[in-house]
């Protein structure tokens, strides 16, 4: 007997987003009219894209991952390259080192790291600021400058700190990431109120949190297919890209760091750490994601065969 | 539109586009027509010009365009004997006196005697690029509130440096022009005897020493638009309204007042900035280009206060109230520590200074709305003695009397403004408040008052909330505490007839009487497919939102949770169903929830999350409903307690014969209209029949069974079906012999 698939009838689209330009390699997310991959409910879309996560400094990763990127992690532009080669379609660079509590370096040394990533690579770039409000808009309003016309992606709109960098990434022709504390009212608001600073729709990518592989991916994975639902069914506040940092997440955990102290059954940490990071963006794809920001180089490869195949 | 103001700024416009022409007359031969106009420090054409009209100026001769448009929309001074409205002619004389102006700086440039300068200072001219990115970003994000172009000359020095320090505390950017008419000085030089530091860093700008450099300042508001709009240069029609709805910039223009700078002030009206003089001259009061009055004359004399510095006050907050600027508070100025922290602080009998209200006390909150111009802004006054010369731990009679004002006030909002006081003055150090109107009590801590902590503080508490929190709906405040036995207890007699009155209106306020109900979707975030539908008659089933609280929020936040619904057509009188409900909800539940009454618990009632105040079931046995609270842990008829109840009902799911409900909802007249209403009560917790016993009282009366309370049964009375059956039995409850609900 032949199993008649239902097939769902959506109204609503998401809006494409362009990075990139001005001489940078341009790359288009999103597009989606249907949940993800589903190619039978309609037209197939750009395919979820990767970021990989870089920092302005030696970042305090665990050593499994350190060791994967070797020395490149001393310097940024090193880095980018690398990462460029292992897969990344764009470079999430993020100033660590302007945290207050770090190095809390200013306009001035985010200028130039900005520089020298833009000049090593081609590849699109999202630059995060150290998330202090004041030192975000501090930096961010320099990197902005420096990389007017190339379209990078600018972050985190927060709703407690969002109208300097929606500000400067207007004038400068950059996207605005905004990002909330995964909740869909707060997620759709913000979208709201940074277009309503003056962001074009088609220039807002929307961070709407997500949780490791046992920590709270289900409340990350609900929040992504809700606002796509919701995009789906026609609420144009919605109909904006996601992207979902499986990558820093991951690390975070206990899963990827901890060698001792965890049964034996857990088995060899680098292996383990590396799916706890696929299966985490794995999960951000399904839900629909249609940018993800990964760390560990064989999760990006990985991740990247899975795409590949939902694509095919 | 004045025809005084038309006349004087029409001949000032023909002035000055003459004078442009004659300048690029002189300037064809001299530095000739290919000498390039380049401002400096900038990759920018003339920006009035390009932004307004899309004509991009590099060289002398490119001007020739703009002066001979100029000609063209400059109309004649109109006759003696016309008097039809001029407010298009001026409007448009106000644009050619800026094309004009900026023609003339333009020129200057080429020529090299721009920036100006005036005894060994040099002005600052055109805004460059760092400037104009750095400002412009200030005013898209708040952290500057606008900026004022303030041209001519202060009353004297000292009423200068004020009025620039009022505007600085503000957050305007402030730009200073004047001319050689002014008489000697004006405001720079003001500024700069008095030794006030001026310049980049201190947001105070001062442009030129003639009318023309204010050009400056449009060029700045033209050019940060287009660089914050997204639109292309030349759209001048999207140039203007940005500039009306987010840019709050204004023109105070101090003494006399000649042909070019009202022509001046014409051009800066296009772009919604009103302008303030401190001279007679005629109002232009009826809104239009402006967001309110187009211009506003303060004779600076006339301005009522104790002397010049507290009349420069008051000329600034007119410029502010104006334009329309909302002002944030970021620090709450007691002494004494502000925050959430403090907000469930008990003040001890052993730490207590003074006391008002509570058993044997008396203290109230009375909050009204007032006119604009009956009270004054900021204006806190105590009228008694104060908690110092308290002996420690008395009784103090107190009144709290707050007037608000506001061009978006109303008078509905009174009692939701009124409810917030209780919140706000408890987020204070040592300091207690419970209750509202007339039952509010408050204490305050030994440690207070040894701080300073003085009752005049408790309004700069209030201020300050109101203000950050309602600045949307709210304008001025002004309040007064009263501490004398006598007064107190002769206003409370005042205030409690107002709250009767309130009452009465709130009563009055029926679903019938509205067109709009209003939505919540605060929820939403654990309970997707949940929305409240908020009706004058029935609150949010969390019993936080009232459809007053929802109205007053819309204003405050137009993208926030409560959004309006209309009715739309009604499909359905007695079950309270509507077409624009009914829309509203399918497109905020991601189309889960289809239909949606508002008056049935048995056909498509309303979904329910997960914070609900009470529980509704219907009882097939009892032929009636039953009410459960949150705080009745115990056991009820349907066999469940509240939190299983919950279980099978939370989450935003549409449960006919069951329900979530707010607690008030219980005594509405349209508490379940469309099975019965009240008389279908058979069981209610008994905390909510002792809390409510005058309001259910009054409803049973209402629907005609005077003994209808006695007749429900409760907890106390019965937890399982079989005694609550024989107990309405026994009473002959009016449910048994209803219809049957299903
Ligand atoms: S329960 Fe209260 S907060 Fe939740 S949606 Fe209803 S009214 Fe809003």
């Amino acid at each position: 007997m032949a199993v008649e698939i239902p097939v769902d009838k959506w109204t609503g689209k998401i809006r494409e987003l362009k990075f990139g330009g001005g001489g940078r390699k341009e790359v288009i997310i999103g597009g989606a009219s249907t949940l993800p991959y589903l190619k039978f409910e309609g037209e197939p879309c750009n395919p979820t894209r990767v970021a990989i996560t870089i920092h302005d400094c030696e970042p305090p990763y665990p050593p499994g991952l350190l060791s994967a990127w070797g020395d490149v992690v001393k310097d940024p532009s090193e880095w980018a390259k690398k990462a460029v080669e292992i897969g990344a379609d764009i470079i999430c660079l993020r100033l660590t080192s302007a945290h207050p509590e770090t190095a809390n370096t200013g306009a001035v040394e985010a200028k130039a790291t900005v520089d020298k990533v833009l000049s090593a690579v081609d590849v699109p770039l999202i630059v995060l600021g150290p998330g202090v409000a004041e030192k975000d808009n501090e930096v961010l309003m320099a990197v902005s400058e420096t990389a007017k016309g190339q379209r990078i992606a600018l972050g985190n709109c927060e709703e407690k700190n969002y109208k300097t960098i929606a500000a400067v990434a207007i004038s400068d022709g950059h996207i605005a990431i905004a990002k909330t504390p995964l909740d869909i009212n707060l997620a759709k608001q913000l979208n709201v109120l940074v277009s309503d600073v003056g962001v074009p729709m088609d220039s807002i990518i929307m961070d709407p949190d997500t949780g490791a592989l046992g920590y709270g991916i289900e409340y990350g994975y609900s929040i992504n297919e809700r606002l796509r639902l919701a995009a789906l069914m026609g609420d144009s506040m919605c109909q904006i890209p996601i992207i979902n940092h499986a990558g820093p997440e991951t690390w975070r955990q206990k899963e990827a760091r901890a060698a001792e102290g965890v049964p034996a059954e857990w088995g060899s940490l680098d292996e383990r750490a590396v799916i706890w990071e696929e299966l985490t963006a794995i999960a951000c794809i399904n839900s629909g994601a249609d940018l993800l920001v990964m760390n560990h180089p064989k999760a990006v490869e990985m991740i990247k065969a899975t795409i590949g195949k939902l694509s095919a | 539109m004045s025809k005084y103001i038309a006349t004087r700024a029409l001949r000032g416009a023909q002035a000055v586009v003459k004078e442009a022409e004659d300048a690029l007359n002189a300037a064809m031969q001299s530095p000739g027509p290919d000498a390039k106009i380049e401002l400096p420090m900038t990759a920018y054409y003339l920006p009035t010009i390009y932004g307004m009209l899309g004509h991009k100026v590099e060289k002398i001769s490119d001007l020739q365009w703009v002066v001979d448009y100029c000609k063209t929309i400059v109309s004649p001074t109109p006759a003696d004997n016309l008097w039809t409205p001029y407010l298009g002619e001026t409007l448009d004389a106000g644009m050619a006196t800026l094309f004009a102006e900026e023609v003339i700086e333009g020129i200057g440039y080429a020529k090299g005697e721009r920036p100006q300068s005036k005894n060994g200072y040099t002005y600052n001219g055109a805004i460059d690029d760092v400037q104009m990115r750095t400002w412009g970003v200030a005013l898209v994000d708040g952290r500057m509130t606008g900026f004022a172009a303030i041209l001519g000359r202060a009353k004297n020095d000292e009423v200068a440096v004020k009025i620039v320090r009022e505007l600085q505390a503000k957050g305007q950017l402030c730009f200073f022009t004047g001319d050689p008419n002014d008489g000697g000085d004006f405001i720079t030089d003001q500024l700069l005897n008095q030794g006030v530091e001026l310049g980049y860093d201190t947001y105070t700008v001062p442009l030129g020493n003639n009318t023309h450099s204010t050009i400056y300042a449009a060029g700045f508001a033209t050019r940060a638009a287009i660089s914050f709009g997204g639109f292309e240069p030349g759209d001048a029609r999207r140039n203007l309204f940005y500039n009306k709805f987010r840019c709050f910039a204004f023109a105070l223009a101090l003494g006399p007042i000649d042909d070019l700078k009202y022509a001046t002030a014409a051009g800066a009206i296009n772009y919604g900035f009103p302008v303030i003089a401190d001279t007679l001259i005629p109002n232009i009061s009826p809104v239009g280009v402006t967001q309110y009055e187009h211009v506003v004359s303060m004779p600076f004399d006339d301005i009522p206060g104790a002397n010049d510095m507290e009349r420069a006050e008051r000329l600034v907050e007119k410029c502010i109230e104006v334009r329309g600027i909302k002002l944030k508070i970021t620090k709450v100025p007691i002494p004494v520590s502000y925050g959430a922290a403090f907000e469930g602080e008990v003040v001890r009998r052993a730490d207590l200074r003074a006391e008002m209200g509570g058993k044997r006390g008396m203290c109230f909150e009375w909050l009204s709305m007032a006119g604009m111009d009956e009270i004054e802004d900021h204006k806190i006054e105590l009228i008694g003695p104060d908690l110092d010369v308290a002996p420690a731990g008395t009784k103090t009679p107190m009144a709290i009397r707050v007037k608000i004002a506001g061009r978006k006030m109303q008078i509905d909002f009174e009692g939701v403004l009124e409810r917030q006081i209780h919140h706000f003055l408890n987020g204070a150090e040592g300091i207690q408040h419970q209750g509202q109107r007339d039952i509010s009590w408050i204490r305050i801590h030994n440690s207070a008052v040894e701080k300073g902590f003085r009752i005049t503080d408790l309004g700069e508490i209030l201020y300050a909330c109101f203000k950050n929190e309602y600045g949307a709906i709210i304008d001025k405040i002004e309040m007064t505490f009263y501490t004398e036995e006598e007064t107190v207890a002769k206003m409370m007699e005042e205030a409690r007839a107002v709250y009767r009155e309130r009452n009465e209106r709130t009563a009055g306020l029926t679903d019938d009487s509205v067109d709009l109900f209003y939505s919540c979707t605060l929820c939403q975030s654990f309970a997707p497919t949940h929305v409240c539908v908020i009706n004058p008659e029935r609150v949010g089933l969390c019993g936080a939102y009232s459809w007053l609280d929802c109205k007053a929020a819309y204003e405050i936040n137009p993208h926030g949770g409560n959004q309006p619904v209309p009715k739309g057509t009604c499909l359905s009188e007695e079950k309270g169903e509507w077409e624009g409900v009914n829309q509203f909800v399918n497109a905020n539940t991601q189309q889960a929830i289809e239909r949606f009454t508002v008056y049935s618990l048995m056909d498509a009632p309303m979904t329910t999350c997960g914070c609900c105040e009470c529980v509704m079931s219907i009882l097939p046995e009892a032929n009636g409903v039953m009410v459960i609270s949150r705080d009745d842990y115990s056991n009820s008829p349907s066999g469940m307690t509240f939190t299983q109840l919950m279980g099978i009902m939370g989450g935003g799911a549409q449960t006919p014969g069951m329900m979530g409900l707010g607690k008030t909802y219980i005594s509405s007249d349209k508490f379940i209209s469309f099975e019965g209403g009240i008389k279908r009560l058979v069981w209610l917790s008994k905390n909510l029949k002792e809390e409510f016993a005058d309001q259910l009282q009054a409803a049973a009366e209402k629907v005609g069974v005077p003994d209808l309370i006695d007749k429900i049964c409760d907890g106390d009375i019965a937890q399982d079906s079989d005694g609550m059956v024989a107990f309405l039995t026994e009473k002959g409850h009016p449910a048994l012999s209803m219809d049957p609900m299903m």
